[in-house]
């Protein structure tokens, strides 16, 4: 279609917006659309209320628990035992990779922990993770994953939004934008940190990139105030009283100001505000939890409490709506995160402990409650780990992109099931490759989206998560 | 399309006006260039002679068997796309046979080129912001602002909105010019002014005032992509970004001419009689995100390299060259070759990884020092070469530097370095760029600069000219408003003074038939009336700082202050609170445009009312409406501080109604009506039964009126 195919002025956006395509516009006309301000039309095309899907899917809400650092593959989901035999070698000279940082090479090394087949298809998983391993019928992994940057910041960003290079959306931006929110009291994109940090390259990690602002993620902090500035140092009662105030004197401007949708949208977002104030902290409080299920999470106990509140949040997130939680276990530099250059026993021990009870209560809690259909789970880090150690010593591996594991479980996946294979060494993904823009593709597919589909035109170009690429994993589809 | 269907009876068609087109528009597309479909080039005569695959195109000449005209005639070519025929009309078929049986008459010599013309799906050189400024005449003694506006209103039948009221204006452009709104005292004085050039008067203060520079040096470090620090893990700060900001303030508050601002920020080193200051102009190039761990070296110069290339044609010519990087643009008649020929202006200095010098750039005896500068590294670098589809593996054939194509009219000067240090190419490829003659760069400039007093460009995808971007709404007048600015010496100042004493700048945002006309034109493409706009997220913090009296203007330039971040923001930095150490509180009274940029640690109260993450060239801000900015704008530490600090100012301490009169004056530079006073003074009195403070009170209705909707917009 040519510009003469739209009247002069008429943008592109105003367009692709009439046609009921992917239209984003101002986040306020999102706000309106909710007070039946807009048109039912309308309303379909705004940013932030819920869409229609691309094609049925059952995963209406999805949780990524980043496993910030890097997991080591082969001492987690991905059983090598070719590597007793060649502990103590070389990895062989014709496997070329980047040595990250210029760390010392070691030998061919091991598993650090024993694998053992969980549930009824004996999935392998390592003693690290020994409660996951009794859901392992509901896990697909797949070990075959690849990425594009052996160095934390740029593999982090690359994780969350496709490219090594940060300013794009990330994947739960991309979420709301083609899904939008089932609750507008809460942020539909949620992201809860590691209270030893935020990841390398910070915000740019949940940002929106060139999509509307709207879809950044929020963070929530478990303790505290939730969200930043959700209350401040006025009590909520001298707050309503200011914004009844405010109502009024922005009522009678408006009075003077008809027509004025953007004020009108913008007295209505503090109505939101204020009802935020209240469903945030209702959704955060683990208050109205049993007993049970506190402990079941590991709530209330060490290591295993912080992950296992953000795990349960998560879950309460999901059941209002909440369309995309990201959790990082790990954060920081070094061995506050899964970055096991010292030691994967030491180090692993740690991060594992701290998530393999609080993630396996939140299969067997979301599978309790009839939700896990509805909710698709991402496990994995920015990268993998190499098969070879550092030096001497307590194990450590370097970073490895060229192969490493991550699994899915829920909305829409077959569980039970190995996807894709590194070689013998657990060094690269050689069958079955998957590209994280391949991930990317899956991830969304679950969601009701294809990625060839979801596009926002940004500078002249239709962009998408998956820039040009990307492949559905198809076989691990249920 | 009427010349292509008049055909004269026994003559063979035109060849240029009925051939041509159709060759270039259905057929070259796919056979042409390197690697032809089929082996059939189209683009000459000897081409379709030798034929492809197939065999020659026009082995018999009588237009009946020729294999071109079989195919044509069957429609199998040109072939479906997307499972849709899309077969030569039957008119374009006929020129096409007669053309044939006329022995395909050619010109001698002529190539036809895929970029000469657009098509159904990209653009070619024929598009309108390639073509030369049309000069239209304005009646004498007209506004040619007006005159353009208010032509295409008359053709509708409409009329614009009246003018808006004088404090209205005023705010309007006091917030335009400075970025502050006006106190009460200049409204009153305004109001009270009735020379007939007060208004003149008043725009000849704001563009005077320091307070310009700063505000649209604002705007232009969105399209530099400034930012302090490189990104990435160690998000090491970019030393002396700020004297490039400095640089950007001091060119609008001196009105540098538009082409030595090109100019300077391109090539400041290579310019006749280059200063420190022309030196650190060249800020410009070393403002992106710079990653000291790639994942591949190699490949990593190259992204480098296009984020030169697309800073460059989006800040001058809102281009996207940058998508010819891997292949010829999909939309734009930017063929993948002239990619690495504009980017060959930038191949010589600090690109590839582990060029001498620090953080990207070039080393200090170079380009000078406490300098974030750009110079070349040397006169002759490496030839670079293009690269098939972009893949640093696949080199191709070197390209040497050279101007982009599709202005086929402006040649590339000749690179020549007046040091002989350099290789002159940045200087050639800013005097190509500032060329009078160059069809976009005066274009983009204007219409940058109309989008701020308008609220919508005239071309409304500001940074992307080209096909897939939106027409001009009002062509003649972009362009005429390119010819005055060139005419005035390319003065942005003079280009500001037109825009604002217009009649269309100075209407109402409320139109009597607004409701009629919306139906029509609900994105006001016509200008009936003013947009309303909210305030930008750094005028917002402005305005409050001015509006409690807080704000400190004294200091213009200098390094930046390390804004006050709130501890929760902080938990989402991976080195956490404990090595962030804001500056000092009397430093935080500064202008938000002084505030520290870190790209890793972006200030959420900043950033939640859409300012830019830096990473990218941004001409035009989204305008969101979200929750969290109304969170931010009650509950945030500073907003909390600093409607405190305008409860205090406002002064009468037990005189509640003097103090609602004087918090009014200094919010909202007027005085409460009857009816606000009274819920001012209701207020007042519930928040001290609730709070038992006065003061907590009265720092309560400070923030209310901070907050309204009459503070954030701009009318």
């Amino acid at each position: 279609m040519g510009p003469n195919a739209f009247p002069c002025g008429l943008s592109r956006r105003e367009a692709v917006w009439q046609m009921g395509g992917g239209f984003t516009g101002l986040a306020l006309m999102d706000l309106l659309s909710r007070d039946g301000f807009f048109s039912r039309q309308a309303r379909a095309a705004v940013p932030t209320s819920p869409r229609p899907r691309q094609y049925p899917a059952k995963a209406k809400s999805c949780i990524f628990l980043m496993m910030n650092g890097g997991p080591s593959q082969m001492d987690t989901f991905d059983p090598k035992p070719a590597l007793e035999k060649y502990a103590g070698q070389p990895l062989p000279p014709d496997k070329k990779f980047i040595n990250s940082g210029g760390r010392q090479m070691g030998f061919l090394t091991p598993s650090v922990r024993k694998f053992r087949p969980g549930g009824q298809s004996g999935l392998p998983i390592s003693d690290f993770f020994p409660l996951v391993r009794q859901h392992a019928d509901k896990l697909a992994v797949i070990r075959s994953c690849h990425t594009d940057s052996h160095a934390h910041g740029s593999a982090l960003v690359a994780m969350n939004t496709g490219k090594t290079f940060i300013g794009r959306p990330s994947l739960g931006s991309w979420t709301v934008y083609g899904l939008g929110s089932a609750n507008d009291s809460l942020p539909a994109h949620v992201v809860m940190l590691d209270k030893r940090g935020g990841p390398i390259s910070g915000q740019p990690n949940w940002s929106s990139g060139f999509l509307s602002a709207a879809y950044s993620g929020t963070l929530f902090r478990p303790t505290g105030n939730p969200v930043l500035d959700l209350t401040g140092a006025t009590p909520r009662s001298a707050q309503r009283k200011q914004l009844d105030l405010l109502g009024e004197l922005n009522q009678a401007h408006l009075k003077t100001h008809p027509d004025g949708r953007d004020l009108a949208a913008r007295i209505h977002s503090y109505e939101l505000a204020y009802r935020m104030q209240s469903a945030v902290p209702e959704a955060v409080d683990l208050g109205t939890e049993t007993q049970r299920t506190l402990e079941a999470y590991g709530v209330g106990r060490q290591p295993t409490d912080e992950f296992g509140r953000n795990c349960l949040i998560a879950r309460r997130l999901v059941e209002r709506g909440v369309r995309f939680i990201q959790l990082y276990s790990g954060g920081g530099h070094l061995e506050e995160t899964w970055d096991a250059h010292a030691s994967v026993e030491k180090n692993h021990g740690q991060h594992a402990g701290e998530v393999d009870q609080p993630i396996a209560a939140l299969l067997a809690d979301l599978e309790q409650r009839g939700m896990l259909d509805e909710t698709l789970i991402v496990w994995g880090g920015e990268f993998g780990r190499m098969p070879f150690s550092e030096g001497k010593g307590a194990p450590g591996r370097n970073h490895n992109p060229y192969g490493f594991s991550m699994w899915l479980a829920g909305g829409g996946v077959k569980g039970g099931m190995p996807y894709g294979a590194t070689d013998e060494f657990g060094f690269e993904a050689v069958e079955n490759k998957v590209h994280l823009h391949d991930l990317h593709a899956t991830i969304l597919h679950l969601m009701g989206m294809d990625h060839e589909q979801l596009t926002y035109f940004h500078q002249g170009r239709d962009e998408r998560l998956t820039d040009v690429y990307g492949r559905v994993v198809k076989e691990i589809l249920a | 399309m009427l010349t292509l269907l008049l055909l004269v009876f026994g003559q063979p068609p035109d060849f240029e006006k009925q051939v041509a087109p159709i060759l270039v528009r259905r057929c070259l597309e796919c056979h042409a260039g390197d690697d032809p479909a089929g082996k059939l080039s189209m683009n000459t005569l000897a081409g379709l002679r030798a034929g492809g695959r197939s065999g020659s195109a026009l082995k018999a000449m009588d237009g009946s068997d020729c294999l071109l005209m079989e195919r044509v005639v069957a429609g199998t070519m040109p072939p479906p796309a997307k499972g849709k025929a899309r077969p030569l009309a039957a008119g374009e078929q006929a020129i096409l046979s007669a053309w044939v049986k006329a022995g395909v008459p050619w010109p001698a010599g002529r190539v036809l080129d895929p970029y000469e013309l657009s098509t159904e799906t990209r653009g070619g050189r024929d598009l309108w912001s390639l073509q030369p400024l049309k000069k239209t005449a304005v009646p004498a003694g007209a506004h040619p602002v007006d005159y353009f506006i208010g032509k295409r209103l008359a053709e509708n039948g409409w009329t614009g909105a009246p003018p808006a009221d004088k404090a209205t204006l005023l705010r309007r452009v006091s917030i335009d010019l400075t970025g502050l709104p006006p106190s009460y005292e200049e409204v009153k004085a305004f109001e009270a002014d009735m020379r007939p050039d007060a208004y003149e008067r008043v725009v000849d203060r704001l563009l005077a005032s320091p307070r310009y520079g700063e505000r649209w040096a604002r705007h232009w470090l969105d399209v530099a992509r400034w930012a302090e620090t490189s990104g990435y893990e160690r998000d090491q700060e970019k030393p002396f970004a700020w004297k490039y900001r400095d640089w950007v303030i001091d060119a609008f508050h001196r009105d540098l001419d538009f082409r030595t601002f090109v100019t300077q920020q391109l090539a400041g080193d290579e310019v006749a009689g280059a200063t420190e200051a022309s030196r650190v102009a060249t800020g410009f190039l070393r403002l992106g995100t710079w990653n000291d761990e790639p994942n591949d070296a190699r490949e990593y110069q190259y992204d480098r390299l296009e984020d030169l290339v697309h800073a460059t044609s989006t800040a001058f010519l809102s281009l996207t060259v940058k998508c010819a990087r891997c292949h010829d643009h999909k939309f734009d008649p930017v063929p993948q070759r002239d990619y690495y020929r504009f980017a060959n202006a930038f191949w010589a200095g600090p690109v590839p990884a582990g060029s001498p010098g620090t953080l990207g750039g070039p080393p200090a005896d170079l380009v000078g020092k406490e300098i974030l500068g750009w110079t070349d590294l040397g006169p002759n670098p490496p030839p670079l070469k293009l690269l098939k589809k972009g893949d640093p593996a696949r080199p191709g054939a070197e390209v040497g530097f050279g101007a982009l194509s599709l202005v086929s009219a402006l040649a590339t000067p000749e690179a020549k370095s007046p040091t002989g240090k350099t290789t002159g190419r940045r200087l050639a490829l800013a005097t190509w760029i500032t060329d009078p003659k160059h069809p976009l760069t005066w274009r983009v400039w204007v219409n940058r600069v109309w989008m701020h007093h308008l609220g919508q460009g005239l071309v409304r995808s500001v940074d992307n000219f080209g096909y897939t971007g939106d027409l001009p709404t009002h062509p003649e007048l972009l362009d005429h408003l390119a010819e005055h600015f060139l005419q005035q010496g390319c003065s942005t100042k003079a280009l500001h003074r037109l825009l604002v004493t217009s009649v269309t700048y100075k209407q109402s945002t409320l139109h009597p038939q607004a409701e009629q006309y919306e139906a029509r034109d609900a994105g006001n493409h016509l200008l009936w009336r003013a947009n309303r706009r909210r305030l930008d997220a750094e005028t917002v913090r402005d305005a409050m700082l001015a509006a409690s009296g807080q704000l400190d203007v004294t200091k213009v330039g200098g390094p930046s202050f390390i804004p006050e971040i709130s501890p929760e923001a902080l938990e989402g930095w991976s080195k956490k609170g404990a090595e962030y150490k804001p500056s000092p509180p009397d430093q935080q009274r500064r202008r938000t445009l002084y505030a520290y940029v870190k790209r890793g640690l972006l200030d959420p109260t900043q950033t939640v009312f859409d300012a830019p993450d830096s990473t990218l060239p941004c001409g035009k801000r989204e305008s969101t409406t979200v929750p969290t900015q109304a969170l931010a704008l009650l509950n945030n530490p500073t907003a909390q501080k600093l409607a405190e600090a305008l409860a205090a100012k406002a002064g009468y301490t037990g005189d509640d109604a003097r103090f609602v009169e004087q918090a009014w004056r200094l919010a909202l530079a007027r005085d409460p009506r009857p009816g606000e006073k009274q819920a001012a003074l209701a207020h007042l009195r519930q928040q001290m039964e609730g709070l038992g403070d006065a003061a907590k009170a009265r720092q309560s209705l400070a923030l209310v009126l901070l907050n309204t909707n009459e503070f954030v917009f701009v009318d």
